[in-house]
């Protein structure tokens, strides 16, 4: 089989209880490459909870997780990150103490090899290697423009960038997927259609495939090539966003009609 | 006079910023106290005893492996303990008393094995002094105190310069989303249990040079708690500051008042420091390390 033809993600059955809560119920799902997909479904209907299981802070009950054909299901946060798999919070989770420099600099430095000796003693190799990710953490900040916000604490950020920051640490993962939970949450609808091309120009420039969580429709209906909508942990519906808007499954569940 | 006073407070006070430090970081990391701090330091003083009175090796090897024994000690309390607890999903008071189990636990052992009696490092250091102007100060505290304030030096660059640092640094932020990051969570928590106990490791061995080595002097640890409070729980350099101005406060009261009123005072300060202004000098808001 190709390369071509091997998903960038693919979600077989994938189930997860919290006591005798089906917090996600045989859910499947397979992203192709450059894919913008997204979740929907109203609160506590297991969204958080797949990204949780894809970047190991959960292991499935059962069902099998594939990253590029690799199997993941189950694998320790760190690996799943080092393997390729970028994310961001619903609630912004920065290192809110430390420079914006610093912040993507963390994730950017998962395959260094450092060892205590040499980072004291700052080894050339050390410093070049120290050179290079800053480097990188500093191009990576141009894209999202905070360039010039290099020195300041993520906590002095104002919302948005801390959003872009967010992103842009993600990015220095070199990720293959990028999951967004929510990343036009508390914005008003001119950020959120900032944040719709920032996107797009993030898709094109990296090569990437996304996975997000989103409520706001007309990010979704502007960003989503495909979406999923999930109920009570079971999927409802699949299509484009258009089909899906107009899914009566959906609307019922929308409108909290299922009872 | 005073300036005696406040050379062997400051000297004091760097045996507690190593013990400080180190109980700092862990607060930073994982949110609870570490009651067996101090024990780390007792078990280094102690295996620097053994190497130099029982098996007989110079004074400094002896006292790098007690250095290594209060960094191992304090990693195996982590392997073996605190990190089983974190997996267990407990909640943190659990943390706190396994160590203050883990705290007693050392005590007694120590008492078992070396009996309750005070023992000495075999050499004739500490007596000695050197005349500056009228004041006569202690080779001992003028040995401590560059010895401290080269491993303090040492401790603050790899905090802020290196990986290392920084890795601990954005996981006392978050660990969350470190974890998700691909920072080794573990693994750096691992190592500063091992840098904290070096640090203790070097505070016991010259806590005892000066004061002896028993079973219960571990109890100083209390006093870098002390000193976190004063400085502000879980930073660093609020741990070095409180920790110098304690040591500093401790000598006058015993120089100029009384030496039995020293504790006293110590405690009676802890308190009202809760009462009066709980997150320090340096301001680490406790709510905000969720």
């Amino acid at each position: 089989m190709s390369n071509e033809n091997i998903p960038v993600l693919e979600m077989q059955n994938v189930e997860k209880h919290f006591g005798g809560v089906h917090a996600i119920d045989n859910f499947s799902l397979k992203l192709e490459k450059g894919q913008i997909h997204g979740l929907i479904g109203p609160n506590g209907a297991g969204k958080t909870t797949i990204f949780n299981n894809i970047t190991g802070i959960y292991a499935p009950d059962s069902g099998k997780i594939l990253l590029n054909g690799q199997d993941i299901t189950g694998s320790k946060p760190y690996k799943v990150a080092q393997l390729g798999i970028g994310r961001t919070f619903q609630n912004i989770r920065l290192f809110s103490n430390l420079s914006v420099l610093d912040n993507v600099v963390i994730a950017s430095n998962l395959d260094a090899s450092y060892n205590l000796p040499q980072a004291f003693f700052k080894t050339r190799k050390y410093k070049e290697r120290e050179k290079f990710l800053a480097e990188k953490a500093i191009d990576l900040l141009d894209v999202v423009g905070l360039a010039d916000k290099v020195n300041e604490k993520a906590s002095s950020l104002p919302y948005g960038h801390q959003r872009k920051l967010e992103i842009a640490r993600a990015m220095a993962l070199d990720p293959k997927l990028l999951l967004l939970d929510e990343p036009a949450a508390g914005m008003n609808e001119e950020e959120s259609l900032d944040l719709v091309n920032f996107v797009h120009q993030i898709r094109e420039r990296f090569d990437i495939t996304i996975l997000m969580i989103e409520h706001h429709m007309d990010v979704v209906t502007g960003l989503c090539d495909f979406c999923t909508v999930l109920n009570f942990g079971k999927t409802i519906a699949t299509g484009t966003p258009a089909e899906v808007k107009s899914n009566p499954e959906v609307i019922k569940a929308y409108l909290g009609g299922a009872d | 006079m005073f300036l005696q006073q406040l050379v062997t407070g400051i000297s004091v006070g760097g045996i507690y910023a190593l013990l400080a430090t180190g109980y700092s970081l862990i607060y930073s990391l994982l949110d609870f106290s570490n009651w067996a701090h101090g024990e780390f330091a007792m078990v280094g003083a102690y295996v620097a005893i053994v190497f130099s009175t029982f098996v007989n090796i110079p004074f400094l090897p002896a006292a790098l492996l007690g250095i290594a024994g209060g960094a191992l000690i304090s990693y195996g309390c982590e392997k073996v303990t605190y990190r089983r607890i974190r997996r267990n999903g407990a909640p943190n008071m659990f943390l706190m008393i396994a160590a203050m189990g883990l705290s007693n636990m050392f005590q007694q052992a120590a008492n078992l094995i070396f009996s309750g009696q005070y023992r000495s490092y075999p050499f004739k250091l500490p007596v000695s002094t050197i005349k500056i102007g009228t004041a006569y100060i202690g080779v001992l505290d003028i040995i401590s105190l560059v010895i401290t304030a080269v491993v303090i030096v040492i401790l603050v660059y790899l905090i802020n310069k290196t990986q290392f640092g920084l890795n601990v640094r954005a996981i006392s932020c978050n660990a969350y989303a470190a974890k998700v990051l691909g920072v080794k969570v573990d693994k750096s928590i691992a190592q500063v249990f091992l840098l904290a106990g070096g640090l203790a490791g070097v505070a016991g061995i010259l806590y005892g040079m000066k004061y002896n080595v028993f079973p219960t002097m571990g109890n100083v640890g209390l006093k870098a708690f002390i000193a976190s409070v004063i400085g502000g729980l879980g930073s660093v350099p609020g741990a070095i500051v409180g920790a110098i101005i304690l040591g500093i406060l401790e000598t006058l009261v015993s120089g100029y008042i009384s030496s039995s009123l020293r504790d006293l005072f110590s405690f009676t300060l802890l308190i009202v420091l809760l009462l009066v202004k709980p997150s320090g000098l340096f301001g680490v808001d406790v709510q905000d390390k969720a």
